[in-house]
């Protein structure tokens, strides 16, 4: 007994040595990219013009962080982002999981149907809509305002919906039969029984939108007219010229527009509790 | 299993009583009774998906049907609008050569990237799913790809498949083997672009890391119990547990894999197409129809005919998708 | 629990809501004409210099006032075309000199011949006013263009034992001093490369135009790809390429493809094809390498050293409210003051004759020089517009030369089916 259990942990030990060098391998693969990034933003403009590429900077310029940050009201544009990601975020993941709650659960005359329109509705290709759909905008005069970056989250999206019904039809019919027999209404099972449920799911859905919604340079560009209104996506593109491209400092900025996506990912993922033990091994 | 004991939900006394005396009711006059719950649970049905169907009738019908109207005509965006009959389709399909080029460039890159991404996303997902020191870092770390957008990182790109100092080429070097000029030889195009995909597994990495989350722990521990090593437990309960988002993820990478244009539009010099136009994808030929040369009612007709090639696609998965995947919430459609 | 969020939300979009309704109303509170100007001007550099001009225009009257907002370069088109789609244009845009055809002719812009004059169209070069108007009618006014040089490395001549102050002149020349200035590593790599024709700022295309002595693809509205002089030059490139090594041509290709090192501030490479702006990368990143301008080699001693080149014109976008005064705004920014102004200070070519004039004297130094020798170089060169009949050739034609280039087919097949091709495609 004791033999197997010793057996079984030095097994685990050296699965576990197989495991970090495949994640560290892979990492750097990874961060290969990200570092080429974050050395260029420290570098001159002369050092980046130089071939072949320095792999480590001559000289740290930290100061290429403050000085791109200062050619343009980045501050501003940052608040603004913030704003248009954040409620756009909240919309999506209401929304969605309200939306996505009636396809998986609810049986209704014409769900089929409905649901095939949801999922054609992501098959044709935004800029064949983009004119008629701006057109549209334009005509309730929410052109140069947020809303028609914001407003459309609060609608569902057909990629998020069908995301978050298939997480829903993991979950065991019987709980939420059980409910009904309780006299829960489906307000009451969506609240109190689904979403606890599909909470890895929503948070999913939560970062996936922040992100959609921070990197989005078309929506912003063609919608907003007032530069007090920009969003980060659109300063990045002023550091790139019709001639040459201020390398350092887009690389500095974008750098720094990604911190926040970072820094909320490494925050959410707490959400997904401690990995679900497929090896077992612990036990012991 | 039942988890209602897990997931207790308050009610007053009042409603429950009230469900109870419905019940008792319901055995007596079944018939009418149903009928009525269905049309209550149908009004439920809509109200959950009314935010859906004002957006979509709102925003997206309009552009839809119009986008099909102006497929049969000259529509150049700003001013013309003539009925021009089947001629687009025509066109098409017998005269432009690089409708075929872009719709053969497609569905080579829909063919490789989709399932090696997936794949790559679910074995990503297994190995960050483990109770191990520095795992956060490590998922950190594999979702960032995800997160950069943008030119830069087909900047960044660029540099990594650079024939002779680019990283790719180096590692393979390592191997002694002799890299391809990627991004500069027409037949290695499409391949580097399916590798720059596989970096940024990381999205749906994610989805699948979610989804395991939801699957119950007793399950694998009854599992060890019978003396199942951890092959066996993948292929008998993760797999089919994550089975739903397997289905989802092929079904919206391979939409998405049929609409890609922003990497090719980038790489490309403003969308030329690449080296012997092996990167014109559909949507980048479409695309420059409609912005470049102002033939919206082309690149419409060009949207449709997509559209439907999609549709069937998605429509075989769907059928497909009964044979392997499993609900656990039981098997309606 | 959540439902502070809720309402947080639905605050804040009431708010936004409530101060986003802008005034339709193109007049304000002082009873001026505002004009709405997109330009895709948003760097360090050339931002201030256009706000510059505006604030100086603002100034000088007190009708209108106009208001620059920054479109991200590539993207304001489709903003633009949206927005004409739409009904709620700007006032004035910047945009492509090649292609106002082909906006003339799919409506997209205001027609301005009521506004011109005989003496405004002589005030800029002949073929940029050809290249504005469609069906003798004005659509645009030209702002800036540009043409293609030849930038040499004088340090790399001296070493090769040549002489610097002699660029080559004809495509003999190009050639015989590129093979002097080439250097090979002990590895078999390229320390230096003289010169390769698919390199730089002047391809496939300026060269077979080079070569047909300023016959470009399209002519007289019909296409002229496989003429013998543009067979030609493909073939010169081709049999350059095999020289020099395919892998090589593709290798070092890839290397410069990222925009970031420049093989010929670097030294990977003596002899490099910009436009006239090239000077303020050298300025800023050259540090001191001594280099030299010339204008593009001719294909021999009888033909002309044609180059090529584009620019950008002033335009007003179909349906916007006050044509009038964007026209007085538009012949501002094109008159000798502005255009002096921008000249001076970005190495652009400007459209304005005069202006050149006077920014020639104002000039010294090396800036005189590159500035003097693009004069020379605009007397032959070649602005290939965009025919609203064949929108798409370029699409068309170069895949086929990459073939030709790449010897999967021949350059007499590949231009040929190319003729064929764009023929078929006329609309």
């Amino acid at each position: 007994m004791s033999n197997s259990v010793i057996g079984s942990k030095k097994k685990w030990i050296t699965k576990k040595t197989l495991i970090y060098l495949i994640l560290i391998g892979g990492s750097l693969v990874i961060l290969s990219p990200v570092w080429w990034m974050i050395a260029t933003s420290l570098k001159t403009p002369q050092e980046i013009a130089q071939y072949p590429p320095s792999f480590w900077p001559d000289s740290f310029k930290f100061s290429n962080y403050l000085e791109a940050w200062q050619t343009a009201p980045f501050t501003r544009w940052t608040l603004n982002t913030l704003l248009i990601s954040g409620l756009s975020t909240i919309g999506s993941v209401l929304a969605n999981a309200f939306i996505a709650y009636g396809f998986a659960v609810i049986k209704f005359k014409g769900k089929n149907l409905l649901f095939g329109i949801v999922m054609a509705t992501m098959l044709i290709p935004g800029f064949v809509t983009l004119v008629p759909q701006y057109i549209i905008f334009a005509k309730i005069g929410w052109v140069n305002t947020y809303l028609p970056l914001i407003v459309p989250s609060f609608l569902g999206s057909a990629f998020f919906i069908f995301l978050i019904r298939q997480f829903m039809r993991t979950i065991p019919k019987d709980m939420v039969e059980a409910a009904k027999m309780d006299g829960a209404n489906h307000f009451q099972i969506w609240w109190r029984i689904i979403l606890p449920q599909i909470k890895p799911a929503l948070i999913t859905v939560a970062i996936f939108s922040f992100n959609g919604s921070w990197n989005d340079l078309l929506g912003p560009l063609l919608y907003l007219n007032d530069e007090n209104l920009y969003t980060l996506q659109i300063g990045l593109q002023t550091f790139k010229g019709t001639v040459s491209t201020q390398w350092n400092y887009l690389m500095a900025m974008s750098t720094t527009v990604l911190l926040p996506i970072i820094l909320l990912f490494f925050y959410f993922q707490r959400y997904f509790i401690e990995g679900s033990n497929l090896t077992g091994g612990q036990k012991f | 299993m039942s988890g209602m004991k897990e997931h207790p939900i308050q009610l007053g006394t009042t409603q429950k009583n009230k469900v109870h005396n419905g019940k008792s009711r319901d055995r007596a006059i079944r018939k009418p009774k149903m009928s009525k719950l269905s049309l209550k649970e149908n009004i439920w049905g809509y109200i959950f998906i009314a935010p859906w169907i004002i957006g979509f009738l709102g925003l997206t019908l309009g552009p839809l049907v119009f986008s099909l109207i102006t497929s049969f005509t000259d529509y150049n965006v700003t001013s013309q609008m003539h009925f021009t009959g089947f001629d687009n389709y025509k066109r098409m399909f017998t005269i432009d050569p690089l409708f075929w080029t872009s719709l053969y460039n497609t569905v080579y890159f829909v063919v490789f990237s989709v399932p090696l991404t997936t794949a790559g996303a679910v074995i990503v997902a297994m190995l960050l799913n483990q109770k191990m020191k520095g795992i956060k870092i490590f998922r950190t770390i594999y979702y960032l790809p995800a997160v950069l957008s943008g030119v830069a990182v087909y900047f960044l790109w660029m540099q990594l498949l650079s024939p002779s100092t680019g990283l790719v080429n180096t590692v393979l070097a390592w191997f002694g083997i002799d890299g391809p000029a990627w991004l500069f030889e027409p037949e290695w195009t499409k391949p580097a672009l399916v590798m720059m995909k596989m970096w940024s597994v990381g999205g749906g990495m994610l989805l699948y890391l979610a989804v395991m989350q939801g699957v119950p722990k007793a399950m694998y521990e009854a599992a060890e119990l019978d003396g199942a090593g951890s092959i066996r437990k993948f292929f008998h309960i993760t797999l089919p547990m994550i089975t739903p988002i397997i289905f989802f993820d092929m079904v919206t990478s391979t939409i998405g894999a049929f609409q890609i244009f922003q990497e090719a539009y980038v790489m490309t010099d403003s969308g030329e197409g690449g080296p012997s136009n092996s990167l014109l994808f559909y949507n980048l030929h479409m695309w420059n129809n409609a912005f470049e040369i102002f033939d919206m009612g082309y690149a419409s007709a060009m949207a449709w005919v997509l559209f439907v090639i999609v549709m069937i696609l998605t429509f075989l998965h769907f059928k497909l998708s009964k044979k392997w995947v499993y609900y656990e919430s039981g098997d309606e459609k | 629990m959540k439902k502070w969020l809720m309402i947080v939300c639905a605050g804040l979009l009431a708010v936004l809501s409530a101060c986003s309704s802008g005034s339709a109303d193109n007049t304000n509170a002082e009873g001026k004409v505002e004009l709405d100007f997109w330009t895709f001007w948003g760097s360090e550099t050339r931002r201030p210099m256009i706000e510059k001009l505006i604030e100086d225009f603002n100034n000088s009257q007190d009708e209108i006032v106009v208001k620059h907002t920054y479109v991200p370069w590539g993207d304001i088109w489709t903003k633009n075309l949206a927005a004409i789609a739409a009904g709620d244009p700007p006032d004035v845009i910047v945009n492509d000199i090649r292609t106002v055809k082909i906006r003339a002719s799919n409506n997209q812009v205001e027609d301005l011949s009521e506004w011109v004059d005989d003496d405004l169209k002589d005030s800029f070069y002949p073929h940029l006013w050809d290249a504005v108007t469609y069906n003798d009618k004005a659509y645009a006014l030209p702002f800036t263009t540009d043409t293609r040089m030849l930038f040499y490395n004088k340090d790399a001549f001296r070493e090769a034992g040549l002489d610097p102050d002699k660029p080559p002149r004809t495509w003999e020349e190009l050639k015989e001093y590129s093979d002097k200035l080439t250097v090979k590593n002990d590895d078999g790599g390229y320390e230096q490369v003289g010169y390769y024709p698919n390199w730089g700022n002047f391809t496939t295309h300026d060269w077979m135009i080079n070569a047909d002595n300023g016959k470009g693809l399209m002519e007289g509205g019909k296409p002229t790809i496989n003429t013998p002089a543009k067979k030609e030059a493909i073939q010169w490139m081709y049999d350059w390429k095999q020289e020099l090594g395919a892998e090589a041509v593709q290798n070092m290709k890839a290397e410069f493809g990222n925009e970031q090192q420049d093989p010929f501030i670097s030294g990977k490479v003596a002899m490099w094809a910009e436009i006239g702006t090239f000077y303020k990368q050298l300025q800023e990143f050259g540090g001191d390498l001594d280099y030299g301008v010339a204008t593009m080699p001719a294909y021999n001693e009888n033909t002309e050293p044609w180059s090529t080149g584009g620019g950008f014109v002033m335009e007003i976008p179909k349906g916007a409210k006050n044509p009038e005064a964007s026209m007085k705004f538009i012949k501002y920014l094109t008159d000798v003051e502005a255009q002096t102004y921008w000249g001076e200070n970005n190495f652009d070519n400007i459209a304005n004759k005069k202006a050149t004039e006077q920014i020639t004297e104002n000039l010294d130094g090396k800036g005189e020089e590159i500035f003097h020798k693009s004069m020379e170089s605009l007397e032959h060169t070649y602005l290939s517009i965009t025919p609203p009949e064949y929108p798409e050739y370029e699409n068309l034609v170069n895949p086929l030369i990459d073939d030709a280039l790449n010897g999967k087919i021949s350059v007499e097949e590949a231009l040929d089916q190319a003729q064929k091709d764009v023929e078929n495609s006329k609309q």
